[in-house]
């Protein structure tokens, strides 16, 4: 049984990792690239291990040197996180190759669940909906493709077989306009996936996406841990999920149905560990298998703050060859959890990625709120890696508590340095559509607008403008007066010349 | 000092009479304005209320976000905006548009080439950065000259990466 840790990742989700394996009371190995000698995670865990220059392909992606470290920190497990190596069948075996644990599935059930054309082939043999679609194995030609669309019918969806997050995935809507985005979706498969594969998905309108968490131990156990509501999304990237779903809400049917297929699905491939299946349910409540993650999710901590059920912890111990702490019946819902996903982007400047040092955060505190994240003040947010920065988590009693707290903790959440998309879920807290659950996966791109001084809703804006006016004339008064050099003395502690170099750099 | 700050369509008449007072389109405030640790946060109190922005220099404009909302207002003193208005607005844009990056990263393709003609919205170059390809538009139609970049090379954020005529 192994008692010391590596952590194939970095950010925020290493310093989870981390969190679990002190309070489990097992050693925590770290590795880091150049550019992250100074993040969180090297400074939390026990030990920590450069494994080279800060591009993830020769650093977080290099299997070979990630082992080594293992067998030079004498670390006899391994948990990959999510992303990186965490969805790579190769890099589970060659850690149980060395004689490392690997914490997660086996290798077999990522490679089945891996290649998405593949996943949906087994699990639709096992009885199991999925939304139709190119179900052939393997590598289909553009000509294929292109052959077998009108029979799926449009609009439809490329989606990349090695696929996630969105990338390497197109909207069709006829067939004019199919081969350019073939093109553009499997460029960029091959730059995110280094796999140019696509297959094709009958995109189903109106459509919500929840997913079923999962944990199945190693005597055979498998339990679902209810669900989760990922609709909230922008360009296929998740921006905000909840758990439960106001969708499913007080339908225990339609959850229990869920679980069973989700269960059933795991099954099918053997499958050991957290895994989440990923489901897209119609208006209908229909649903059908559209992936799993054979990994921990960015957002398990919205299971973990409804159920009370410490997912990492629980995949630590299963790795251990320990059986699950609960059975199905155990798993209860005990509040309403939402989190934003916090990333270093100007909602106001089409969600372009905001890099930089971030000089200042206040953090949320208070009840019922939880922060995941791996900057701090002084942190450098790097362009080598994705934007998240944080994850804000709140719990409340129901669903309308959460989301005021939600609203209270966003409003407290100061991050200076880069620009982050928090006004974007200060606004989503404040939409109608959103707090009467009313929302689909396309939501965000088509029927929400972030707000700017022209979008008016209600008495506020005018108030708010006239706030707004004041602010930005007190601040240009002081550039003026700064300019003009006529600041008095006391109300300036720092030399002219100082303050002159910073506004220097301001303006470059 | 009298101030005219304009947001959207609507003018504000501010005028700052000390570092405590002001007044706006008539009614006099008491107000107490400081930054939060020498950054772009800035705290008001705003006859006892208490509200907290970050403010941004944005061109010759401010950008003000608050409570998630972001208001770009054009603050000029009341003689500045007047003699704007007497020689009739702005400059119309100047000729030449330098595309530059919006933020470090990688080049992946270059989709234009010198003497290209472009219409708006096309697009010129894709950069990749944070894992995301971003394409990079045509603001304008005009003639691509002096492209600047190849598919690898890296960028630094505001890098010229062509000019538009």
């Amino acid at each position: 049984m192994f008692n010391k840790v590596l952590i194939a990742n970095r950010g925020e989700i290493a310093v989870r990792i981390v969190r679990a394996c002190r309070e489990i009371g097992l050693q925590s190995v770290a590795v880091f690239s150049e550019a992250d000698r100074q993040a969180l995670h090297v400074r939390h865990a026990d030990e920590a291990y450069l494994i080279g220059p800060a591009a993830a392909r020769d650093s977080y992606l290099r299997i070979d040197r990630i082992i080594e470290v293992a067998k030079r920190s004498g670390a006899n497990a391994i948990h990959p996180g999510y992303g990186f190596l965490a969805e790579r069948a190769d890099f589970a075996q060659a850690c149980l190759d060395s004689g490392l644990a690997f914490i997660g599935p086996k290798p077999s059930s990522i490679a089945a669940m891996g290649d998405k054309a593949v996943a949906r082939s087994t699990v639709s043999a096992a009885g199991i909906p999925v939304v139709p679609g190119t179900e052939g194995e393997g590598a289909l030609r553009d000509e294929d493709l292109l052959r077998l669309a009108p029979q799926i019918g449009f609009p439809l969806l490329i989606k990349a077989t090695a696929g996630g997050g969105g990338k390497g995935m197109r909207e069709v809507h006829d067939l004019a306009e199919m081969p350019g985005l073939l093109h553009a979706a499997r460029r960029e498969a091959e730059a995110a996936f280094g796999d140019g594969n696509v297959y094709l998905e009958s995109l189903v309108e109106g459509a919500r996406h929840i997913e079923i968490q999962i944990l199945a131990d190693q005597a055979g156990n498998t339990i679902y841990l209810g669900e989760r509501e990922c609709s909230i999304q922008r360009r296929h990237q998740k921006l905000l999920e909840e758990s439960p779903s106001p969708f499913v809400a007080d339908d225990e049917d339609l959850r229990t149905r869920m679980g069973a297929v989700a269960v059933r699905a795991a099954e099918a491939v053997g499958y050991l560990n957290a895994g989440t299946i990923e489901f897209l349910v119609d208006k209908e409540k229909n649903f059908y298998f559209l992936e799993m993650n054979t990994r921990l999710q960015v957002e398990h901590p919205v299971t973990e703050m409804a159920t009370g059920i410490d997912i990492v912890k629980e995949q630590l111990r299963i790795a251990r060859g320990r059986p699950l702490r609960y059975s199905q019946e155990d798993v209860q819902f005990k509040g309403w959890a939402i989190e934003c996903r916090i990333n270093a982007e100007d909602p106001y400047d089409g969600f372009l990625p905001s890099t930089g040092q971030i000089t200042q955060i206040f953090q949320p505190t208070g009840p019922g709120v939880r922060v995941d994240t791996g900057v701090y003040p002084g942190s450098e947010v790097s362009p080598y890696y994705d934007s998240l920065i944080s994850k804000l988590i709140v719990v409340g009693e129901t669903r309308a508590e959460a989301i005021l707290r939600m609203r209270r903790a966003l409003e407290e959440y100061i991050i200076i340095g880069v620009r982050t998309n928090i006004p974007f879920h200060q606004n989503l807290m404040d939409s109608t559509r959103f707090m009467a659950g009313q929302f689909d996966t396309r939501f965000v791109e088509e029927r929400f607008l972030i707000g700017s001084a022209d979008s008016d809703k209600g008495e506020r804006p005018e108030m708010a403008r006239q706030i707004a006016a004041i602010l930005a004339t007190l601040a240009a008064h002081r550039e003026t007066r700064r300019a003009a050099n006529i600041v008095q003395r006391n109300e300036r502690d720092t030399s002219n010349w100082k303050w002159l170099g910073r506004w220097e750099r301001l303006q470059r | 000092m009298r101030y005219i700050t304009t947001i959207g369509n609507h003018e504000f008449l501010v005028e700052v009479l000390d570092e405590k007072h002001v007044i706006l389109d008539g009614k006099a405030y008491e107000v107490d304005f400081t930054s939060v640790g020498d950054q772009p946060v800035y705290s008001l109190l705003l006859d006892g209320h208490s509200y907290e922005a970050f403010i941004y220099p944005a061109g010759k404009a401010w950008q003000v976000l608050y409570q998630g909302i972001s208001y770009d207002a054009l603050v000029e003193e009341e003689m500045e905006k007047q003699l704007r208005m007497a020689s009739g607005g702005f400059i119309s844009e100047t000729a030449e548009y330098h595309l530059k990056a919006p933020m470090p990263g990688l080049v992946v393709m270059t989709v234009v080439s010198d003497g290209d003609q472009v219409q708006k919205g096309d697009v010129m170059i894709v950069l990749e950065s944070m894992k995301m390809q971003n394409e990079l538009k045509a603001p304008r139609a005009g003639t691509v000259t002096r492209l600047r970049v190849k598919p690898g090379d890296g960028v630094e954020q505001r890098q010229i990466l062509l000019t538009l005529v």
